[in-house]
């Protein structure tokens, strides 16, 4: 137990720890603050607000009673809108005396004043009504094509679309939330797999380059050492993710989207995914990911630092594997792993087979290390 | 009872020792031999570091790989280079390593103050090893070998980066500890050993010269060591005809002492044979090779 302790702590130094808050901070104003600071921005804001609403009326689901209900007050808006359109002389001046006709208008071909009646609607006065409007409209349209399966697609995709019409599973729920959080955790992958390697890649091949081995493997511990400071490695991989992950989740918690936690995936528009869990359920998954993605690279690192002759070869190997991994998997493995846009089974093989890569590597190198020559 | 049995070890194409045969009992035992001889290849075997290419090492008749952990717990290991970590003390260091060798935190902490008291480190316990001299670092290092309380201690060149008051109290250690333990000790420094080892061993060409008693080794040159004053004018002569060992200069004269085989001449002064003799004598060629 000392001896854990004592690798664990030649890990988890001060210096290490203030590394670490550097980078994050830096990737965090990079990449994840964007994602925190400005949710829900523009007009998202009324797709948030407009989700929230449906989740209280309606429910995690939406049936035809709903539905009609759901257009019903549409139809209100629309009548206010066509008051506030009237009590605007200059609209009617121009004929938009109804919201029908506002939104007929060949606004493409429109002339600079015209255009500029709806600019000021939108933009200088922002009528709330207006987006709002806008973003019925767009869900409505969601909702007509609901049972539509596009023809190009493959036969197991069609197949799955199929199967989420035949349970009444439409992506009718505003995406604003899933595409939010999709960044966010892509984001935050980065930068804790980064802080990752950073901790966990020095941790080997320090003792070996400041020729510590040969005192340590001739101690009664010996050679078992090894295996000691892959556990140390591991433990603090873990302690790494889970005080990141904690961070980032409380500046998470910010986006307040906890409304939608019980939406499932499929019913969020344009999220076709092969398995069903709930908003919530799919945050797990993430973090769950992040957690295997995390050792595994983790273990990675300690094989490299096992094997390299030095920190510069260390850090040659490392970046372009890392930001390779980053680039061709953090994806498909995080925020898509349940999208129909990869095979059903991609991610759940790629896991398992980069869980059985690592463990058989590592087994490779205890065994080396239990007969290498200490030179 | 260390026995060396018919090893040999091989580094890539290249051949560091052959064939070697040795056996250590308890006492003081030193390894004496110039730069590259294999001293270090052979203490590294005794220490598990890096197994025999051929042939087997026995302690108290088992195999000393297969021995694992029982071998080491009584194994205490000085390397000729060793690391630390800059920002640990001394005390932190050899708590460090008495966790590795098992000892338990408290019984290690009246170890470690007695140890640094032994190594005459007493008052730098607890700074900053970054701060020290090499010296300091290698008592460290003699320190930690000693933690476990050894009944075998092997220390590859220890004495190198001490001083002479170092080296006597160092001396001194050794010949308290070989009492009641097999001590093992690299050297190319005759004077470090002379005086306290009950065998020296040497290796020369890859393979075991000479495992003897001192008196044992310096009796190979009985008769054959000498000395006189010469003209500097003659050392040249004088050195083709003979095997210098030392020369030292004096009112002009010098004082040579070398090695001669056969008939011996009268102003010569036939002097007891010294172990740094057979030692510079036994190992010219490579000596010669560095000058
Ligand atoms: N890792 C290695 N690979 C190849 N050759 C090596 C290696 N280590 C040592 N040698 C060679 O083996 C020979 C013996 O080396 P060793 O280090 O055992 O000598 P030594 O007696 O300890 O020398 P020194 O007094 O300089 O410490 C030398 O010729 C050295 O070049
Ligand atoms: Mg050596």
């Amino acid at each position: 137990m000392r001896v854990l302790w004592n690798e664990l702590k030649k890990i988890l130094t001060w210096k290490m720890l203030i590394l670490l808050i550097f980078i994050n901070s830096v990737l965090y104003f990079l990449l994840i603050e964007f994602d925190i600071k400005h949710f829900p921005n523009g007009s998202h804001s009324y797709s948030y607000e407009m989700g929230i609403e449906m989740i209280e009326k309606y429910g995690t689901t939406m049936d035809d009673d709903e539905f009609i209900d759901f257009k019903r007050t549409y139809a209100h808006q629309v009548e206010d809108a066509t008051q506030y359109l009237q009590s605007r002389e200059e609209f009617v001046e121009e004929g938009l005396d109804t919201y029908e006709k506002f939104l007929a208008y060949d606004w493409w071909n429109a002339s600079e004043e015209i255009y500029a009646l709806r600019s000021n609607v939108f933009f200088e006065e922002k009528v709330e009504l207006f987006w709002e409007l806008q973003e019925r409209e767009r869900l409505l349209k969601f909702y007509e094509m609901k049972d539509v399966v596009p023809d190009v697609l493959s036969k197991k995709k069609k197949q799955r679309l199929e199967e989420l019409i035949a349970q009444e599973k439409f992506g009718i729920y505003p995406e604003v939330v899933m595409m939010n959080f999709k960044t966010f955790i892509a984001n935050v992958g980065i930068a804790i797999l980064f802080s990752v390697v950073l901790v966990i890649s020095p941790a080997i091949l320090k003792d070996r380059s400041r020729q510590l081995v040969a005192i340590q493997y001739t101690t009664k511990k010996g050679r078992n050492l090894f295996k000691t400071k892959i556990l140390a490695g591991i433990i603090a991989t873990f302690i790494v993710i889970t005080a990141l992950l904690a961070v980032y989740f409380s500046l998470y918690s910010l986006n307040n989207t906890s409304m939608y936690f019980d939406v499932r995936v499929n019913t969020f528009i344009a999220n076709e995914s092969w398995f069903d869990p709930t908003f919530f359920q799919f945050i797990l998954l993430c973090i769950a990911g992040i957690y295997i993605i995390g050792l595994v690279l983790g273990l990675l690192s300690m094989a490299f630092s096992t094997l390299v002759p030095n920190m510069v070869s260390l850090i040659g190997i490392q970046i372009p594997f890392v930001v390779g991994f980053l680039i061709i998997g953090l994806y498909p493995l995080l925020p898509e792993m349940i999208s129909i846009w990869h095979p059903k089974w991609l991610s759940m093989i790629s896991y398992c087979a980069m869980i059985i890569i690592v463990i058989i590597f590592t087994a490779i190198l205890w065994k080396r290390e239990k007969k290498l020559d200490i030179l | 009872m260390i026995v060396v049995k018919d090893v040999s070890k091989q580094y890539g194409d290249f051949t560091a020792l052959q064939n070697v045969d040795l056996e250590f009992g308890n006492g003081l035992y030193g390894l004496l031999a110039p730069n590259g001889a294999g001293k270090t290849t052979l203490i590294k075997m005794l220490a598990t570091l890096i197994s025999p290419t051929k042939g087997e090492i026995f302690y108290n008749g088992k195999n000393i790989n297969d021995m694992d952990d029982q071998y080491r717990e009584r194994l205490g290991y000085l390397p000729q280079q060793f690391g630390y970590y800059k920002n640990y003390s001394p005390k932190q260091y050899l708590l460090y390593l008495a966790a590795l060798k098992g000892i338990g935190k408290k019984e290690a902490l009246n170890k470690i103050d007695e140890l640094l008291e032994k190594v005459a480190l007493s008052d730098v316990v607890n700074k900053k090893m970054k701060k020290f001299s090499g010296g300091m670092i290698q008592r460290v290092g003699i320190a930690q070998a000693l933690l476990n309380d050894p009944e075998i201690l092997i220390l590859d060149e220890p004495t190198a980066g001490l001083d002479p008051k170092e080296r006597a109290r160092f001396r001194h250690l050794l010949t308290d500890l070989a009492r009641d333990r097999l001590v093992i000790i690299s050297t190319h420094i005759v004077s470090d050993i002379e005086s306290i080892a009950n065998e020296i061993i040497m290796i020369r060409n890859k393979q075991l010269l000479y495992k003897d008693s001192v008196a044992d080794i310096c009796a190979t040159l009985n008769g054959c060591v000498f000395e006189t004053t010469i003209d500097y004018g003659q050392l040249e002569d004088f050195r083709k005809n003979n095997i210098l060992l030392s020369e030292k200069q004096e009112y002009g004269q010098m004082t040579v002492r070398f090695i001669h085989k056969g008939n011996s001449e009268d102003e010569w002064t036939s002097v007891p044979p010294q172990l740094e003799d057979v030692f510079l004598y036994e190992y010219r060629d490579e000596l010669e090779g560095e000058n």
